[in-house]
Order: C-alpha cells, then sequence, then structure tokens
C-alpha cells in the first residue's frame, strides 16, 4: 500500500511553491547481485528534515551516498540545487559538495588530527588562504552550536562517543551547508545524549533554514525532528507521509517500525 | 590455480593505482603541507631505526667476513671488501626492507583504518581529493626520502664497519675511508642510489594501494598492513634483479 | 602537528646530512678518479689490456698522476692507450719510465703503473710513447722451468759422475780435500734437491693451472682476478730468476766438467798442472760454493712458494691427499 503524495501534502503547513533542493528519480543501484535500490524517487523541500525509515541493510546510507557523490547509481536522476550529481565531474562535484554537509554514521573524524584540525580541514581546502582570525572565528562559532567550546585541542580518541558525534556535526556545518544528510545520527548513544542529539539538529535547522535528510530508525529521533517521513522498503519508497499518517497507518509493513 | 586469475586483477589494479598516481597525483593543487608532514615521519622519524640496523649490520658483516679474509691473507682489504658490499647492495636492500617494514605497515594501516571509518569518504565529501592528499604524498614522501634514508644508512653502516675493522686490529678513520672511496666508482654508487627511488616509490605505493582498497573491519586493516609489507619486499628484491641486470647492460657493473 | 615548524627544521637537516653525505661520496670518488684531469696526454701500446679500459687510473710510483682516457685497438698485436697525465706529475716521468698494466688493490680496477727509469733520459713531452714491458706470461714461466729442471737433472747426472771419478782418480789430491769433497757432495745434495722440488713443483704448477682454467677451488676463484695474478706473477718471476741462475750455473759447470772431462780422458798434462795450482783450486771451490750457494737459494724459494698464501692452500690440500692417501 502507498499513502497518496497528494494527501499528504494537503496537510502540510508548508506552501507548494517551495523551493526543490533535492529530487531522485527512477534511482536504481546494485552491488553486483545485490539490488539495493531499485527505481527510487524522493523529493526534498527547502526547510524541511525528511526522515528515511528502513530495516538495516535497507540501503539508507547508500542512498545518501548517492546523492552526494559517495557511489555512483546505475541510473536514474539525482539532482541537488540543480545539478545532476551522477554527471558532475569533479570539479562541479567538490563544488556542490561544500553546499552539502554529511554526518557519517561513524562520525569519520580523522582520528589523527585534533578537533580543532578536523574543523578547519574542510575549511583551509575550500576558500585559498582564509585569514587565520576568520577560521578561529567559524571553528570557535561551529563549537558553541554544539555546545563544545573547550574540545578544540583535544584529540578525538579522548572524547565521548556523544560528543564526538557533536563534533562531527559541527565539522558538517563549519561550510554552512544548505543541505545536511544526517546517517543515523543517534544510533549507539544513550537516550539521554540521543535527545540532545535531535534537539540540535532541529536547532540549527532553524538557525540555519538548511533542507536535511535524516536516516534513522531510532523512533525518538524519527518523532522529534521528522516533518516528513520516507519509509525505504525492496529498494523503492514504500510510504511517504508525516509521522502521524504513518503511525495511524494499517500497513504491516509501516506499522513494524512503530511498535 | 584458482589464484592466478585474481593475481592478475590485483597487479592491474595496482597498475591502474600506479597510473591515477600519476595522472592525478601530480597534479596541482599540491598538498605541500601534507607532503612535508609526510616527508618528516617518513623520512626523519626512521632514521634512528635505519640508523640503528645500518650500524649493526656493518659491524657485524665487517666481524663476518674478516675470518675469511684472513685465511686469504688479504685481511687488509677488509674495508674495500664490507665498503663495496654495503654501498652497492646490502645498504640500499636492507634499509628498503626495514623501510617496508616500517612504512609500507603504518600507510597500509593508517590508509585502512581511514578506509573502514569512512574518514577518506569524509575527506573526499569535504572537497578535498583524498588520493591527493593521503596518497600522493605517501608515495612522493617515500620515494624522496628512502635514498637519503639509505645515503644515511650507508654512512652510519660504514662508521659500524669501521667499528668492526678496529675490534680486531687498527685502523685510521682516514685510512679507513680512503681505502673505501678507492675502490668505489661512480658506477657503484650512482646506480645504489638511483634504485633506492624505486624502492620507496614502490613501498608507497603498495602501501597506499593496500591501505585505499582495504576492506571492511579490523581483520581487514591488518590484512591490508600485513600485505603491503609482503608485497613491497618481494617488489624490492624484483627491482633490485632488474637494477643489476640493467647496469649490467648499461655496463656500470 | 602543532610544532610544524620544528618538524620543518629537522626534516632540512635531515635532507641536508642526505644530501651532504651524497655529494661527499661523489667528489672523494671523483677525486680518486680525477675526473677533472688535465690536458697533458702520452701514449703507450700494449698487446693485450687485460682489462683496462677508459677511466682506469694512472699511478706514477703509486702516485697518482692521471687517467686512461682513450683505448684503440691498432692491430691485431698492438693496441694504444692514451693517458691522461696530471701536468704536475709529468714534470718527473722520464722518457725511460716503463708502463704497465696492473690492478688497484685486491678487486679493484686496472690501473697503468709508470715505473720510473733510469732517471737519465729526458722528461717526456706531450704525445711521446712511454716503453713498456711484456706482462709475464705464467704458460711461458712454467715451460722455461720444466727444461730448466730437465736440464739441471742431466747436468746434475753428469756431475755426479764426473765428480765420482775425480773423487777417484789419486792423482788430484787437491780434490781429496776434504772441505772440497764435501762441499761438491753436498752442492750435489742441494742441487739433487731443488731438481726434485723443481720438478714436483714444475708438476704441481702444471696441475693447478689446469685446475685454474677449470675454475676450481679457491686459488682458481682468487685466480681469475688478475690482481692475483699479479702477485702470483711476482713469485714466478722469482722462481724463474732463481731457475734461470740455476740453469746458467749448471751451464757453465757443464761446460768445465766437460773440459775437465776432455783434459782427464786425453791424459793431457795441462789438466794436472792447473788442478796443482792452488788458485784454480781455490776458483773450483768458489764456484763450487756458488752453486751451493745458488741451489741453496732455489730450495729457499720453492720452500717460500710453498708457504706462499696463495699456494698454501693447494700444497695443504695435497698433504692431506698423501695422508688420506696412507
Ligand atoms: N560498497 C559496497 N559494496 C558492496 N555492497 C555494499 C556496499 N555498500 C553497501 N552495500 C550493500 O548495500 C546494502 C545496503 O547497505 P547500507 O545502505 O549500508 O544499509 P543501511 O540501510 O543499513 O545503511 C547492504 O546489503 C550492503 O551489503
Ligand atoms: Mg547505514
Amino acid at each position: 500500500m502507498e499513502i497518496s503524495t497528494g494527501s499528504s501534502m494537503s496537510e502540510k503547513k508548508i506552501p507548494e511553491d517551495r523551493e526543490t533542493v533535492i529530487e531522485i528519480e527512477h534511482l536504481c543501484k546494485r552491488f553486483g547481485e545485490n539490488v539495493v535500490l531499485n527505481d527510487f524517487n524522493l523529493k526534498v523541500y527547502r526547510n524541511e528534515n525528511v526522515v528515511v525509515l528502513g530495516k538495516s541493510g535497507a540501503g539508507k546510507s547508500v542512498l545518501i551516498k548517492c546523492v552526494i557523490g559517495l557511489l555512483k547509481p546505475d541510473s536514474g536522476t539525482i539532482r541537488v540545487l540543480g545539478k545532476n550529481v551522477p554527471e558532475l565531474d569533479h570539479e562541479d562535484l567538490d563544488k556542490i559538495r561544500t553546499k552539502i554537509g554529511f554526518l557519517f554514521q561513524g562520525n569519520a573524524l580523522y582520528d589523527s588530527m585534533t578537533v580543532r584540525e578536523n574543523l578547519e580541514f574542510s575549511l583551509r581546502r575550500q576558500w585559498i588562504k582564509l585569514p587565520q582570525t576568520e577560521v578561529d572565528a567559524l571553528v570557535k562559532e561551529a563549537l558553541g552550536n554544539v555546545s563544545l567550546p573547550h574540545t578544540a585541542d583535544m584529540m578525538p580518541a579522548e572524547l565521548s562517543g556523544g560528543m564526538l558525534k557533536r563534533i562531527a556535526l559541527a565539522r558538517t556545518l563549519i561550510l554552512k551547508p544548505e543541505i545536511i544528510l544526517y546517517d543515523e545520527p543517534t544510533t549507539g548513544l544513550d537516550p539521554v545524549t540521543a535527545r540532545e542529539i535531535d534537539n540540535l539538529i532541529i536547532a540549527l535547522q532553524k538557525k540555519y533554514h538548511t533542507a536535511s535528510i535524516i536516516i534513522s530508525h531510532d523512533m525518538n529521533c524519527v518523532k522529534n525532528t521528522a516533518d516528513r517521513v520516507v519509509l525505504l522498503l525492496d529498494g523503492k519508497c514504500y510510504a511517504e507521509g508525516t509521522y502521524r499518517e504513518l503511525e495511524e497507518a494499517a500497513d504491516e509493513n509501516i506499522k513494524q517500525f512503530f511498535e | 590455480m584458482a589464484r592466478i586469475p585474481e593475481f592478475i586483477k590485483e597487479t592491474g589494479q595496482v597498475t591502474r593505482f600506479t597510473g591515477r598516481f600519476f595522472s592525478t597525483g601530480l597534479k596541482p593543487r599540491f598538498e605541500v603541507k601534507e607532503l612535508l608532514a609526510q616527508c618528516y615521519f617518513i623520512g626523519y622519524q626512521s632514521l634512528p631505526l635505519i640508523g640503528l640496523t645500518g650500524f649493526i649490520m656493518g659491524l657485524v658483516l665487517t666481524m663476518q667476513l674478516r675470518p675469511s679474509l684472513v685465511s686469504y691473507g688479504v685481511e687488509s682489504e677488509l674495508p674495500v671488501m664490507v665498503g663495496i658490499a654495503i654501498v652497492r647492495e646490502i645498504g640500499p636492500v636492507i634499509t628498503a626492507l626495514i623501510f617496508a617494514g616500517k612504512i609500507g605497515s603504518s600507510i597500509g594501516a593508517e590508509l585502512g583504518s581511514m578506509k573502514v571509518t569512512e574518514q577518506i569518504d569524509a575527506m573526499e565529501v569535504s572537497g578535498t581529493n583524498p588520493f591527493k592528499y593521503l596518497v600522493a604524498t605517501r608515495v612522493l614522501a617515500a620515494t624522496l626520502m628512502l635514498p637519503i634514508l639509505t645515503i644515511l644508512s650507508d654512512a652510519i653502516s660504514l662508521f659500524g664497519a669501521y667499528v668492526g675493522v678496529n675490534i680486531r686490529s687498527v685502523t685510521s678513520v682516514r685510512l679507513f675511508f680512503t681505502q673505501v672511496f678507492d675502490s668505489l666508482s661512480f658506477g657503484d654508487l650512482a646506480p645504489a642510489v638511483i634504485k633506492t627511488f624505486f624502492f620507496g616509490f614502490a613501498v608507497g605505493i603498495v602501501g597506499c594501494y593496500k591501505g585505499y582498497n582495504s576492506s571492511k573491519g579490523t581483520r581487514g586493516v591488518g590484512t591490508s598492513a600485513n600485505t603491503a609489507v609482503v608485497l613491497a619486499s618481494v617488489l624490492i628484491f624484483i627491482i633490485d634483479l632488474l637494477a643489476v641486470q640493467l647496469t649490467d647492460v648499461l655496463g656500470l657493473n | 602537528m602543532t610544532n610544524q615548524g620544528e618538524n620543518n627544521i629537522k626534516l632540512g637537516l635531515f635532507t641536508l646530512a642526505g644530501l651532504v653525505v651524497l655529494i661527499f661520496s661523489f667528489y672523494m670518488i671523483g677525486k680518486n678518479h680525477n675526473l677533472f684531469g688535465g690536458d697533458f696526454e702520452v701514449k703507450v701500446r700494449f698487446s693485450n689490456l687485460n682489462g683496462l679500459i677508459a677511466g682506469n687510473n694512472v699511478l706514477y710510483s703509486g702516485i697518482q698522476a692521471g687517467t686512461v682516457k682513450n683505448v684503440e685497438l691498432l692491430n691485431d698485436t698492438a693496441i694504444e692507450v692514451t693517458l691522461s697525465i696530471d701536468p704536475k706529475v709529468s714534470a718527473f716521468i722520464h722518457q725511460d719510465a716503463i708502463a704497465t698494466i696492473g690492478t688497484e688493490g685486491l678487486m679493484g680496477n686496472k690501473i697503468i703503473n709508470i715505473q720510473p727509469g733510469t732517471g737519465k733520459g729526458l722528461v717526456i713531452n706531450k704525445g711521446d710513447y712511454l716503453k713498456t714491458r711484456k706482462a709475464v706470461n705464467t704458460d711461458a714461466m712454467l715451460q722455461t722451468l720444466d727444461k730448466t729442471n730437465n736440464n739441471i737433472a742431466l747436468i746434475s747426472e753428469e756431475l755426479k759422475n764426473t765428480v765420482t771419478r775425480i773423487n777417484q782418480s789419486k792423482i788430484f789430491e787437491v780434490l781429496n780435500d776434504q772441505e772440497l769433497g764435501s762441499g761438491l757432495r753436498s752442492s750435489l745434495a742441494n742441487m739433487h734437491q731443488a731438481t726434485a722440488d723443481a720438478r714436483d713443483m714444475a708438476a704441481n704448477l702444471d696441475l693447478m693451472v689446469k685446475g685454474i682454467r677449470g675454475g676450481k677451488g679457491a686459488a682458481g676463484l682468487l685466480l681469475t682476478d688478475t690482481a692475483f695474478a699479479g702477485n702470483l706473477n711476482n713469485a714466478m718471476q722469482n722462481v724463474r730468476m732463481v731457475s734461470d741462475n740455476a740453469n746458467q750455473a749448471t751451464i757453465r759447470l757443464n761446460t768445465l766438467i766437460n773440459s775437465v772431462n776432455q783434459d782427464l780422458s786425453s791424459k793431457n798434462g795441462s789438466m794436472y798442472v792447473l788442478l796443482k795450482d792452488s788458485v784454480v783450486a781455490g776458483q773450483l771451490r768458489s764456484t763450487m760454493k756458488n752453486i751451493q750457494d745458488g741451489t741453496a737459494g732455489f730450495n729457499q724459494n720453492m720452500e717460500a712458494l710453498k708457504h706462499n698464501f696463495l699456494l698454501r692452500g693447494y700444497f695443504k690440500n695435497l698433504e692431506k691427499q698423501k695422508n688420506k692417501k696412507q
């Protein structure tokens, strides 16, 4: 069963003419015999948080890696800010990537560098010769956003899981992206820390007006952060709607997530 | 037998990887700062280990050679023999092998764990070409640093040999080194130095290839580090063989 | 990575150290091989270069004097070698200096040794030809040695006969002189010993040379290196010299004995008179002594040759085999 897009949209408070930032059409991706995504379609608008829900191994990470160009889809288009990502060359891809933040499932902080160097790393590569004072200000702002201002000179190994996640988030945010892709931001964290992360995501979305795709199977996180929920099943967009709509759906496949 | 296609495939991949080094790795923008940092780590920080092994090598080689030279009554030729052996072959090859053990494994493990923890992806996402930042700098640093390490190791080995000569007899430093340099020619030193560039390149590229293509998990990282050292060591011997053939053809022997 | 500046200094020092050692090595090697030698050229013709190539060093009385500039094959027996000589050294080289091909160190490169001549000739000019000495040929040497041995054997046989006859004859009291008799005898004994040794030696050398040709044994390996060949050459030259001397001595002795024989057989009185003459007796005695000395020297040489480090192993092996057989 598929909940019609029309009905879900009509319930949204967001006006009809909102800007599309990500438009995924007929996306297919397979690894050998393993078909992960099969004709997947999704639109993400500015200023909204879309949560992609799915079982482990459903291909959620593959989906957002296709969006940022880490994986090349077999077919289909992924238009990000009007550009078709799979067809971009290296230079344009790098350009579009500065507008996309990506929070990795395992944080992927550079463990041989301090927190400051982690944050500065992408900065230094984006604009050639940014003055040191500006870099320092940006680092300070980013760390302030995640309320960890005193960790700048620590190594990632010295920080706890929740702190690492927040540092990773700060690193994602330092370039002021228009789109943020979160890969399971709360997985592996205790409920209290998970709430903090949720609140952070919401606060940052409000502050910077970003569009986000949040991948999660933590229902609390989904409930807190989602403007819209997409259920990924068998490589397809199985259902789409607000949290409430899906919660009330009678479909077995949807229900199992809400128990 | 089933491993032969696998082997050929891997050879092809390494070749591709090497090609990528030349096509993208050597193009601007250069990661100069990272290159210097890697040179510091790969070169400077390896010096104590390489120096120690070089010293012991020179000492032991001298002590081992002495009895046979004494039995031929040419003990006085000990510095010459040790000098030629160290400069031509033992210095470059042993240094390269130790270098492979230290640097090959560290590059393999470092890039392997970066790959596994998605740090390489993170780099790519942040607009940095990880191939340039990680691979090109390391390969270049290894290529440039091993020759210097070898030269210094040769010098330290010769000092070890000098100490070895002085255990049973007395030679002045000056006489020792005059004897050594008298017996050496450009044909001894130049090929020995030139081939170390290739040794360094092999160690760097193999370490990076193995790390960059590491499979998931801790096991994958360990395997990367291990196979990097093994493959690099084998390559060093193969290059050495080619080098000796080539110098032979060029008449430098 | 906070102290990047300091690290860069260390890295710089490290790199500089490597480059300095490299440049120093090249400098040292370049100095020895005199890459930038002067333009004073002299020429030498050899029939065999023994592997000498352009770039090899030229020594004058053991001092670095220049390099081999060019090697040119003139015809089937002559190779012209052009030497570039340091002008500082060339002022001391006279025209009668002799150039030979040798080896640098134990396993080093070929070199040209220029040995000063009598020093009476004129100083060499640019483009002059230096004299050469033919390198000693081991084969020829061994052949001579063999011939010499045969001669010694033959002569000593005759000598023995003659001396016995002289001993037996009562006419020549002077020969009964104990001293002379015993001297003669011991000289004969020495001669015998020497001949036997020499024959052994020749046979052994022959065997060894065959072994060497086949590249057998440590000596074989080493001898393929011309450095050892040089050493061996010296030893061989000594042997040859001694055997030549012995040869000459025996030839002289032979003529002497022949004449004595003739005199004796002709029973001509002149011989009697001569032998009675104490001066002649003294001369004969001193001749005998000379022969004795010579043969003893020859023996010593043989002994020395046995102890020569090159051949020592070989003789040791021979002894071992002998012991095994027993
Ligand atoms: N690089 C890859 N190579 C091969 N298979 C992959 C790769 N990445 C992901 N997959 C496969 O794609 C499927 C989806 O993976 P993933 O998107 O990581 O799952 P999840 O939805 O839990 O994030 C899995 O079955 C996985 O085996
Ligand atoms: Mg995932």
